[in-house]
């Protein structure tokens, strides 16, 4: 078991989210980066939607109260093991004892580069056992339901493996791989497709930063301009994300919305279902688990490109998590072949 | 017939949108249902496309554009919808496979259950009395859901009750809150922030997340509202 020290900002269960449940007004949710989900649950053997804790920017402190096997993945949160101070890295499993705590004080990393990302996974075998809930082990925010009761973790929670008995993992450490969406400059621009709405060239012409009032549900972004000056896509003024205007459409994590202040909404995990502000953008799902890394004051700029580019780097993005899981697997069948030979 | 032909656009590389014309009160709400009707009964059929999201004015069809190229997504949908504007130039009805639910919710109007009632009243040059007998005096059709889980837009509200959203929203509508905005109704599944006026509060619970299905309403169903005196 883990028994959660410290809660740390926004630390939830998340898995590959419930999309059967859109037209009864239920949020998909999920990880925010499925691609860093995926690797976590990999690293050890799990199903790449297979239920993890999710942390954002400053992360929890956990006890380990029996020896497991964690798969880390997503930004680097400088988790440290107590009492050894090693430094536990993401794109690797690693093997914790009894008695260690480890903590995610979150990145001290570079002051004057861009901030770091925004989200890292912890996965055990099987998964976090927490009950499924419309199909998914999910936290859903809006309704508190699903994950741990529906909520952030606290002090004094308990998880554990689904699968608390697999057998012992060897180390394992994600590849380097082409087609990883985090081997890429962290500034590259996000690439989007020309939505519904006009307005597209004033988002890709723009530069912008990440607010403050960020969360799950939607990055808010505001201009960044090199003279100052602030910029922003004319709104029309129209229907809203709110409850009271009118949610004319179903819409999409990566859609953005532009509300009546021009100030984009990018659409996160746990966007409502459906939206009424303009969308003249909706970003490429290959660049979906970009999004889930970026946090306030992380700069961000846009690209258009068309459907045939979009699809042909999704197929590349997801050959890599394929050739990632059988490079994993291979590994795992040394490890065997070692122990049946009494190594 | 609607008055504009509908749109079947991209919706990023992973989701086709449907665009219907006409206006809430020609009932773009009730073809954008039929559509996702369309699509769960294909997809049923093993077609690989996601769950679609009827709204008021469009249906979101999203789907794997690794698993279903993004040009067949929009000719499945451009083809279910013909078939569905056809049956309805040629007057078919609706298929009756599942009779109409009515849902009666008892509510409690005006007073700490309803906050907005008099203020709101007073705004359409009503009584509170007249307000609630009107929002009473009919039956409602579940547009869709949305906003949150198990939200549904509840309407068309009787114009003599059309007043805009509250200017400033609350922080925390109580749930089972009965509330009204623009020609639609509804009610409140649990505590959330919103902007419609408030005039009753219902002990009903319309979400229950340990039922099957955690929403009691669906889209078609028809709600009436009661006073409790």
């Amino acid at each position: 078991m883990i028994e959660v020290v410290e809660g740390g900002l926004l630390t939830t269960v998340q898995d590959a989210g419930r999309p059967d449940w859109t037209h009864l007004g239920v949020p998909i949710g999920g990880a925010c980066d499925r691609w860093s989900l995926a690797v976590a649950n990999m690293l050890v053997g799990n199903e790449p939607g297979a239920a993890a804790v999710e942390m954002t920017i400053a992360g929890p402190v956990l006890a380990l109260r029996s020896r497991m096997v964690v798969g880390l993945a997503g930004a680097d949160l400088d988790c440290v093991v107590a009492p050894r101070g090693r430094r536990l890295e993401p794109g690797r499993s690693h093997r914790l004892e009894p008695g260690w705590t480890i903590s995610f004080p979150g990145s001290s990393g570079p002051t004057d580069g861009d901030p770091p990302g925004a989200r890292a996974y912890l996965a055990v075998p099987g998964g976090f056992d927490v009950p499924p809930v419309l199909g998914s082990r999910s936290t859903a925010l809006a309704g508190a339901f699903g994950g741990l009761e529906g909520r952030f973790l606290r002090a004094g929670d308990l998880l554990g493996p689904a699968d608390p008995a697999s057998p012992a993992i060897g180390p394992r450490v994600w590849p380097a791989l082409d087609g990883d969406p985090f081997r890429v400059d962290p500034v590259s621009p996000i690439r989007v497709l020309r939505g519904p709405a006009d307005g597209i060239e004033a988002l890709l012409a723009g530069s912008w930063r990440v607010a403050a009032e960020s969360d799950r549900v939607g990055l808010r972004l505001e201009g960044a301009t090199l003279d100052g000056t602030p910029n922003a896509i004319p709104g029309d003024g129209g229907g809203g994300a709110g409850e009271g205007r009118m949610a004319s459409h179903g819409v999409v994590f990566g859609a953005v919305q532009v509300p009546a202040d021009g100030r984009p909404i990018v659409l996160l995990a746990d966007h409502q279902t459906t939206g009424g502000y303009p969308v003249p953008a909706v970003v490429a799902s290959v660049d979906r688990p970009r999004l889930g890394q970026l946090r306030p004051g992380s700069r961000v700029s846009f690209v258009e490109i068309g459907e045939a580019e979009a699809v042909a780097a999704l197929a590349a993005q997801r050959a890599a998590l394929e050739r990632g899981a059988a490079l994993l697997r291979e590994a795992a069948g040394w490890d065997a072949l070692w122990e049946s030979a009494g190594g | 017939m609607s008055d504009e032909p509908a749109r079947i656009e991209a919706f990023g590389d992973a989701a086709v949108l449907v665009t219907l014309g006409g206006t809430p009160d020609t009932g773009p709400h009730r073809r954008a249902r039929a559509l996702a009707g369309a699509v769960e009964a294909r997809r049923a059929g093993g077609v690989r496309v996601g769950r679609a999201v009827a709204a008021q004015t469009g249906v979101l069809v999203p789907f794997d554009p690794l698993e279903l190229d993004p040009r067949d997504a929009r000719a499945l949908v451009a083809d279910l919808l013909a078939a569905i504007e056809e049956g309805a130039e040629a007057g078919a009805e609706h298929p009756a496979a599942d009779p109409v639910r009515l849902h009666e919710i008892p509510v409690r109007y005006g007073g700490e259950d309803g906050p907005d009632l008099e203020a709101t009243a007073d705004l359409l040059g009503l009584t509170p009395r007249e307000l609630v007998e009107v929002h009473a005096g009919s039956t409602y059709e579940v547009l869709f859901l949305g906003f949150a889980p198990g939200f549904g837009y509840l309407g068309p509200l009787p114009e003599a009750l059309e007043a805009p959203r509250l200017e400033t929203p609350r922080p925390r509508v109580a749930a089972g809150s009965v509330a009204i905005a623009g020609r639609q109704t509804a009610v409140y599944p649990f505590a959330l922030p919103g902007g419609w006026r408030l005039i009753g509060r219902t002990d009903t619970q319309v979400w229950d997340v340990r039922l099957d299905p955690p929403a009691l309403f669906a889209p078609g169903d028809r709600v009436r509202f009661t006073p409790i005196e």
